[in-house]
């Protein structure tokens, strides 16, 4: 599903975030990378949704070379793949309810359809009742809440979740990652980016570590070690 | 490891914005311009403040070239013919005279209607009435009034008619006495015209630049939202689309305010200048010939500024 093949990536001569970075991962597999900050994990997450180029390698996602994706081809790619950020990038100026169906209004998505699947995705995060406030008026888990509805409106094969929980308490992060398992379970490939050791250690999955822009360690079923 | 390709990139691509493509794209404009009111409030205010400046100096361009205008007709030129040129003579040298390109208009008078004009000019001083009874013949010749284009015309005319030639015919012109005041209106009211084209150019820079900064800064508040639409798959049209509408908005409500204040200030002005110009609604009827094109001009240009500002400004947030 996603083959990272030698991929580097520098900023600048003295700024190397990625370095020979060799990865596969198969559809329907629940991935951690884990690392600290400053390790490469947050550039990792940019490179897999295009919105970094590698400077070295390549990358083929969903059997597309994405390694030098065009302008033009970008946001149908985009479309295909669900991103869960940290800051939750939500518009403010839009409802939750817009927010989520903003997705399917870029993809060109029948009104009627909209109508159809928005208010059943915010069912599944549990956003029914909050449908028709604004972000700022939302806690944090909800917020995260509506990015996950955003990110599954459009049945994505693949999740991105780029630090997730880093700004939520331990029950709306337990909630988010249940959230997160369930989306797997329906076959979607989840690559969950977080340095959260006890996520990590609860889901007993594969986790890819990363330091200093390489990979160190990647375990079938593994634990939070670095 | 076969190679499964799960994304249709392709397919995708080639679907067309269709009509509900359009009717997103105008209904996330209005919802931007309402949501984001004290935004579009300033927006609007600056813009009809820069329109308002740049009307303030087409008025000014009006009255200025009004005011030169009347001055200009208030100088003519009188050619007094000699009282025993003949008639023939006169003719010819009338014909001559009114044959200039520079002359835009002329009136002949005969000697009696010379005389008539006199007599209504003066009829009111005894002592210049008592003289003229005196004489027993009636002293004027022939006159020709001339008026040109430009104060300066008439220095060519004069010197076309200042040879010898001429000397026995022609007894006397008025503009030998003038010359200096009217070379010093000729300069004033054209200072008068470069300093207000100067003064509009000026205006016009500014407010350009006001509103290239305004948009600006509207985009730049709005980067965030740029940048989340793009990584959620909108391509850059669906992301540009609704400022392109919102800078029709803009340009069309702010044109409308702009245009109705000064109507409403002209028709308050307009008093004022009635006796210089002899006209009461000198501006107002201005305003009214020329309300399609003051409009339609002052429209398109801010919608073309606003539209472009929108462009350059969000080229760079939309690069995510």
């Amino acid at each position: 599903m996603i083959k990272l093949n030698n991929i580097s990536k520098k900023y600048s001569k003295d700024s190397v975030a990625l370095n020979d970075v060799t990865l596969h991962i198969e559809p329907g597999e629940f991935v951690s990378v884990i690392g600290q900050s400053g390790s490469g994990k947050t550039t990792l997450v940019k490179l897999i949704i295009a919105e970094e180029h590698v400077t070295g390698g390549a990358i083929e996602v969903g059997g597309w070379n994405i390694t030098r994706l065009s302008q033009k081809h970008l946001p149908y790619y985009r479309r295909q793949i669900g991103v869960i950020f940290q800051d939750f990038k939500l518009l403010p100026k839009k409802t939750v309810y817009e927010n989520v169906a903003f997705a399917l209004e870029v993809a060109g998505e029948k009104t009627e359809r909209i109508f159809d699947i928005v208010p059943k995705v915010l069912d599944i995060v549990g956003l029914t009742h909050k449908t028709h406030v604004y972000p700022t008026e939302l806690s944090g888990g909800e917020q995260q809440r509506v990015v996950i509805a955003r990110s599954l409106v459009h049945r994505p094969k693949i999740l991105v979740a780029d630090e997730p929980t880093g700004n939520l308490d331990t029950i709306n992060t337990q909630e988010i990652i249940e959230i997160l398992k369930r989306i797997n379970g329906f076959g979607t490939t989840v690559l969950l980016v977080t340095h959260n050791r006890e996520i990590v250690n609860q889901l007993k999955r594969r986790v890819i570590a990363i330091e200093n822009g390489t990979i160190i360690s990647d375990k079938k079923v593994g634990k939070y070690q670095i | 490891m076969k190679t499964v390709q799960l994304f249709q990139i392709k397919k995708w691509v080639s679907i067309k914005y269709n009509m509900s493509s359009i009717i997103r794209v105008i209904k996330f404009s209005l919802q931007d311009i309402f949501r984001n009111f004290s935004l579009s409030l300033m927006t609007v205010m600056i813009l009809v403040l820069m329109l308002l400046s740049v009307n303030a100096m087409v008025l000014v361009r009006v009255v200025t070239n009004k005011a030169t205008t009347t001055i200009k007709d208030q100088i003519d030129v009188s050619i007094y013919f000699n009282n025993n040129a003949t008639p023939d003579r006169v003719q010819e040298l009338t014909s001559y005279i009114v044959s200039f390109p520079e002359i835009t208009n002329y009136t002949f008078l005969s000697s009696d209607e010379a005389l008539q004009q006199f007599k209504s000019t003066y009829g009111e001083n005894q002592k210049i009435m008592d003289a003229l009874d005196q004489l027993e013949e009636n002293p004027l010749g022939p006159t020709i009034v001339l008026k040109t284009k430009e104060p300066s015309d008439y220095n060519k005319i004069i010197d076309a008619l200042n040879v010898p030639e001429y000397r026995d015919t022609i007894e006397a012109r008025t503009f030998e006495d003038t010359q200096r005041a009217i070379d010093k209106i000729d300069t004033i009211t054209k200072k008068v015209e470069v300093f207000s084209l100067s003064l509009s150019i000026f205006f016009a820079l500014i407010a350009f630049i006001i509103i290239f900064n305004t948009i600006r800064v509207t985009i730049f508040t709005q980067r965030t939202e740029i940048n989340i639409k793009k990584l959620v798959g909108a391509t850059n049209w669906f992301v540009r689309g609704p400022y392109l509408i919102s800078s029709v908005i803009y340009s069309f409500v702010s044109t409308c305010i702009a245009i109705g204040i000064i109507f409403v200030a002209v028709s308050s002005i307009d008093p004022q200048f009635a006796e210089i110009f002899q006209q009461s609604d000198f501006l107002t009827s201005f305003i009214n010939s020329s309300i399609i094109l003051l409009f339609v001009s002052q429209f398109a240009i801010v919608l073309l500024l606003t539209i472009v500002s929108s462009l350059l400004a969000m080229r760079k947030y939309l690069r995510v």
